[in-house]
């Protein structure tokens, strides 16, 4: 295929018919096709983590995905993981800890907390310290959006 | 001043703009699209120093769907130079490119793949010329100049005294003396001297620079801009373009972190000439590497000897330091200055002689971060301290108890005096760390402490609106970085005016609207933005009370607010009804204003600090002495805070101010080889992980309510990262016995050091 | 930004193959596109094909056998999760388990990383220890060829530009192996990896004391991973009990062996020490697990599976 297509994805819950081009990335079509700006650009080569979309319930690298990709699958961002006004425990989490200052990662930093909850509901430090090895931040000093995290599972459970 | 228990300063409320960062609402400037806009990307030199001969744009301006091309030799119809301390940084290169990364073109275009083509399309001869990468390099008798000529100075009169040394590729000197160090040396019972280097880092905000600019058809200017001194920029552009400072309006978002890599203009000149020329909006958008040929911080190597009497009193310091500040100055001059300054310490020395210089290199522009030019001197003093204290046989807590300046002592002529109490800070952190106990085997511990003075003089002033219904808006142009600056200045004009949290809205800075603030930087926010709201808060609270006072046929003075309302007795005039009182109609609003402007004074820096930020670093680590890594077990950050207007969000700020200072104490350092940066990527350039915070973190303050700030509030923020790399290194010495003097502590740097002790053993 | 390209979908690898040979060089192989879309969007390479695997019949399947044989398209979460995996060659999962990072690891594929031939790959590591090979299909037919002579350099394989790589086959340990790995490194690629397989007599847990054979393995601090046969050869006959003046020759073996460069990652003879360190230190932990133990030890900026 080449030029431009359709797909069919879920996002956030809703079904959409997108047209994208063959070589679109996912985190273009969803901030400028789709205006979610929630998922960020950063450093555009996977090691930050602050593109983080869930597809299918799996954490990717929206900077280095092609939206093709997404066809047929399930895609969670940000904007979709409060249920209208009621916020995800992860999203109160984070508000209660002070585990959000500028604020830019941590798009990244919930959906991926959220996928790996969906995996382990009884994350040890140790796991969580596993999985956000990929999502960087640079206000926080972590600890407390780790501590967001557990506290989050907890809440869950 | 009431003394009524504060209901909402000093409580740990979540920030006021949680709820839009967390369900991805929070917008950021390249979130924001205007009509017509058009996508900039920039051709960077090659060349760490090369004369720009040709550039040929034409291929590139025959591309469909790009709007202008621009080189540096077509900027012939504005002044082309800015920056804050000289205006010697083009937009565009001139005739020659002087860092590798220098913007030398730059495209306008209906989208960025098209931008990126047109790139392509332009064609530039450069002639490389001999660059110097070092201080070493550029300070050699007869290295090649990075700047002929003196440029112009820049926009800040505190820099109005530069002191170039013509000829070389010093662009600024600091002196400062007192009394007669070298005599003091020479007497000293032990004299402790080394060279200490800092290295080059980036601040790696998650967010990189970013600028949407447009003209109107009147001729005006509107930015919307990722900086923390959106005032800074706009005059940057007045000039640029000489258009009156009223016609050219900066807003700002949120910022994706700062860490000063945003203050002073730095895209945004290029921004606002590609749209001029465009004749539509323009959005320039650095990538991370970008960032890292935009700015990063000074790096330095510094000499330091200390002198002590044999019964630990210092009595002499003599300072000479080096800063790169690369290609342009940006404000490095100041940061050369300020760092200097206080190479004392927060220690009492009688005799002192401090010099320092700023030296041009061909590398990216050194600027501000956090920490502005005393993380560098602190690594030498506060090493020293310890290598001090080991040959006069003293505890490192002790001899830094014993010669801390004292609460309300001069640290320097017409300057502020203390205002904290050191020993406080010190206490608690060695307390926490178990000092005084014995560490494990395979542990090591280290303290160091820290004093910076805060911007001065500066300016900040604000306006606070009362509304017909009682709601409250704050104007202020501090800049949200992550740092919670919107939340505080909300809390302070909540419990002045004793309203909810939520009825109060602090917009986002905008110079057409948010009255003028100096900078987002220096710690400043709290105590000098925020005095300024609470100075305007309190303004209208004497106009309620003044409204209040004859409805309720009381004096003012036996009138209070609480709660939305007028009170007195039993006796309650709401808002709204004195609102309505005062206008005859429901409508209209109370105004007050807050200027906090304090002046030039007599002090050395031109300007006497509103406080002194002063804190203490605790570590603990481990190191496998196999591979040199260290790891740090505990860290303990003790900050003199005045008061905590919002304790969660100013512990936040330090843990990450603690793992930011981790970043250059044990991994990061910009590269430079054969003239070109070999890691500027995340792929290379290691900045800490969740796994790299230490596993026990503690971030305290002492709260005396002794600053000049609002509820006695002082300065924070940058008294957390400051300490770490000497306290880090001072745990690693007591562990292993080395001494390590350049920074990062690598594994591989801490390895070698580890080898040379086992040979000489 | 990417520039524009044809994404082709292949059902079979008959198919793949012949577009392969028809597109030349302008057609590049993608699978998860972690490696291939990045140097796309750095303008390094640009290719105006994409021929993607992943819907070749097999490529994501992991089959069992008397070789262990994972598909290309099958992503290092697949490895990290897969029963057949764990019940074969259990180490391959924990080491899949700590590739890159979460979303590298959902979306980036076996056959990728051995097909990209990154010299930091610490995959090609793991598994030269369990004889692995490569199933290589073309228009010509297919071949095996072990991975030794697949991986011939930096970002170079023995793959013809007409050829795709099927799957990787390894042949799992005897019972009685204890096996360790660990890789060391401050950047988001390791700077060295090390993999080591003891096998004991006795066959069993707790059965003999003495080291058959040993696998090691020593990646990313030379142009390509290789076996340290001197190495191996050094630890036949030596008691578990034992093991470290074993572990010690053969680490200084290993380091001798072998050629680092100074980088970014490290300089050259800091490199060849860290061989040493970490040699010895995996033998020190695939003898623990020989004897039943679950060592606890763990070094900074270091991952042991």
């Amino acid at each position: 295929m080449s030029g431009g297509v359709t797909i069919h994805v879920i996002v956030n819950g809703r079904a959409r018919d997108l047209e994208v081009d063959v070589h679109a990335l996912l985190l273009d079509v969803l901030r400028d096709g789709l205006d979610l700006k929630g998922a960020k650009r950063s450093c555009d080569t996977q090691v930050c983590g602050a593109c983080t979309v869930l597809v299918d319930g799996l954490a990717v690298s929206a900077c280095t995905y092609l939206a093709v990709e997404a066809d047929a699958r399930s895609v969670l961002t940000v904007e979709g993981l409060a249920e209208g006004e009621s916020l995800h425990p992860l999203q109160r989490a984070f508000v209660e800890a002070g585990a959000v200052q500028c604020g830019f990662c941590t798009s990244g930093m919930l959906l991926t907390a959220r996928a790996m909850l969906a995996e382990n509901a009884s994350p040890t430090r140790d796991d969580v310290l596993h999985y956000l090895r990929g999502s960087l931040c640079r206000c926080t000093g972590y600890r407390k959006i780790v501590d967001a995290v557990l506290a989050a599972a907890e809440t869950v459970r | 001043m009431s003394a009524r228990p504060l209901r909402v300063v000093g409580q740990p409320v979540p920030r006021v703009d949680a709820l839009e960062k967390v369900t991805g609402r929070a917008r950021y400037v390249t979130d924001l699209t205007v009509p017509g806009m058009a996508h900039a990307k920039v051709l960077r030199s090659p060349y760490a120093h090369a004369r720009v001969k040709r550039v040929d744009a034409t291929r590139a301006r025959a591309l469909s769907g790009v709007f202008a091309v621009l080189a540096g030799a077509d900027l012939t119809w504005c002044d082309p130079y800015y920056g804050p301390a000289y205006r010697d940084r083009p937009v565009l290169a001139i005739d020659v490119a002087r860092y590798e990364g220098e913007p030398v073109a730059a495209v306008a275009a209906v989208d960025e793949a098209t931008a990126e083509r047109a790139l392509e399309l332009v064609d530039v001869d450069y002639e490389p010329l001999t660059a110097v990468m070092t201080l070493e390099e550029a300070l050699a008798p007869g290295a090649p100049l990075v700047h002929a000529g003196q440029p112009p100075a820049g926009h800040f009169a505190d820099l109005s005294t530069l002191r170039p040394q013509p000829g070389t590729n010093i662009c600024h000197q600091f002196h400062f003396a007192r009394g007669a160090a070298a005599a003091a040396l020479t007497g000293a019972d032990v004299v402790v001297e080394d060279a200490y280097r800092f290295p080059s880092v980036q601040h790696v905000a998650l967010e990189p620079h970013a600028v949407l600019a447009a003209w109107d058809e009147t001729g005006a200017l509107t930015l919307w801009a990722s900086t923390q001194n959106p005032y800074s920029v706009r005059v940057e552009l007045a000039k640029m373009f000489d258009v009156p400072l009223a016609r050219i309006r900066v807003v700002v978002p949120h910022l994706g972190g700062g860490f000063g890599s945003k203050t002073y203009a730095k895209l945004e000149p290029l921004a606002a000439t590609l749209a001029r020329v465009a004749g539509r909006p323009v959005r320039l958008a650095a990538s991370i590497p970008e960032a890292f040929q935009t700015v990063r911080r000074c790096a330095s190597r510094v000499m330091l000897r200390v002198g002590f009497r044999r019964d630990g009193i210092l009595v002499a310091v003599e300072c000479d330091a080096d800063y790169d500040v690369g290609a342009y100055a940006d404000i490095g001059p100041r940061v050369v200055q300020k760092g200097t300054y206080t190479a004392t310490g927060p220690y009492r020395v009688p005799h002192v002689r401090l010099e320092a210089r700023a030296v041009y290199t061909n590398t990216t522009p050194g600027g501000a971060f956090r920490g502005f030019g005393v993380p560098q001197l602190a690594w030498a003093l506060e090493s020293l301290f310890d290598v001090a204290a080991d040959r006069l046989n003293r505890d490192p807590v002790d001899l830094r108890r014993q010669n801390f300046l004292a609460h309300g002592e001069e640290f320097a002529p017409g300057d502020t005096p203390i205002d904290g109490k050191l020993e406080e800070s010190l206490s608690r952190a060695a307390e926490a760390i178990g000092w005084t106990r014995a560490s494990a085997a395979d542990r090591g511990r280290g303290v160091a402490a820290m004093l910076k003075a805060s911007v001065a003089p500066s300016v900040s002033e604000a306006i606070v609106r009362l509304h017909a219904d009682g709601s409250v808006t704050v104007l202020a142009s501090a800049v949200e970085m992550g740092q919670g600056a919107r939340t505080v200045l909300a809390q302070i004009a909540a419990e002045v005016l004793s309203v909810p949290l939520d009825r109060v809205t602090v917009v986002q800075p905008d110079t057409a609207v948010t009255p003028y603030d100096q900078t987002t930087s220096s710690s400043r926010s709290t105590a000098m933005t925020g005095r300024a709201v609470q100075v305007a808060a309190e303004d209208v609270r004497e106009q309620l009370l003044a409204i209040a006072a004859p409805s309720l046929g009381l004096a003012a003075r036996d009138l209070a607010l609480a709660d939305g309302a007028v009170v007195a007795a039993s006796r309650r005039l709401t808002y709204a009804e004195a609102l309505a009182l005062r206008f005859g109609m429901s409508g209209g609003e109370l105004i007050g204003r807050g200027v906090i402007a304090p002046g030039r004074t007599a002090a050395p820096l031109g300007g006497s600090t509103p406080f002194w930020e002063m804190a203490v670093g605790a570590a603990e680590v481990s190191v496998d002495e196999e591979t040199g890594a260290v790891r740090v077990e505990r860290y303990v950050s003790v900050a003199d805070v005045g008061r905590a207007i919002n304790p969660l969000t100013l512990e936040g700020q330090d843990e990450g101010g603690v793992v930011q200072g981790l970043g250059h104490t044990l991994l990061e350092e910009m590269l430079y080889a054969d003239g070109h940066l070999l890691n500027g990527t995340l792929l290379v350039y290691r900045v800490p992980r969740a796994d790299d915070a230490p596993p026990e973190l503690e971030c305290r303050f002492v709260e005396n309510a002794d600053g000049s700030g609002p509820f006695g509030a002082k300065g924070a923020g940058e008294g957390s990262l400051i300490p770490v790399s000497p306290a880090v290194a001072n745990a690693l010495a007591r562990l292993t016995g080395v001494r390590l003097r350049e920074l990062p502590l690598t594994p591989e740097r801490v390895w070698r050091a580890l080898r040379a002790r086992s040979s000489r053993t | 930004m990417l520039r524009p390209f044809t994404l082709h979908r292949p059902a079979t690898a008959r198919e793949a193959c012949a577009l392969l040979a028809g597109l030349g060089e302008e057609a590049a192989v993608y699978a998860g596109g972690t490696e291939l879309l990045l140097l796309m969007k750095l303008g390094l390479l640009r290719p105006r094909h994409l021929v993607d695997v992943k819907r070749i019949g097999g490529f994501g399947d992991i089959a069992d056998g008397p070789r262990l044989a994972i598909g290309a398209a099958v992503t290092h979460r697949a490895v990290e999760r897969s029963a057949l995996v764990q019940a074969r060659c259990p180490l391959v999962g924990s080491v899949a388990r700590h590739v890159a990072n979460v979303r590298v690891r959902n979306v980036g594929t076996v056959g990728g990383n051995l097909a990209f031939a990154d010299p930091h790959s610490d995959l090609a590591t793991l598994f030269l220890t369990l004889d692995a090979a490569v199933e290589l299909v073309s228009p010509r037919g297919s071949r095996e060829l072990p991975l030794a002579e697949f991986v011939r350099g930096p970002w170079e394989t023995a793959r013809a530009s007409d050829e795709l790589l099927a799957s990787v086959r390894l042949t799992p340990w005897p019972s009685g192996t204890a096996a360790a790995y660990v890789k060391f490194g401050v950047h988001e690629r390791p700077t060295l990896a090390v993999a080591a397989a003891l096998r004991l007599d006795g066959g069993g847990r707790g059965g003999g004391d003495r080291i058959l054979d040993a696998r090691v393995a020593v990646g990313c601090v030379s142009p390509r991973p290789m076996r340290v046969a001197a190495a191996e050869a050094s630890l036949a006959g030596a008691s578990i009990a034992d093991v470290d003046g074993a572990a010690r020759a053969a680490s200084e073996i290993a380091a001798a062996s072998v050629d680092p460069a100074d980088d970014l990652y490290g300089s050259a003879d800091y490199k060849r020490e860290m061989v040493a360190v970490f040699v010895r230190r995996a033998l020190r932990i695939a003898a623990a697990r020989a004897r039943g133990a679950e060592p606890s030890e763990r070094f900074p900026h270091a991952v042991v599976a």
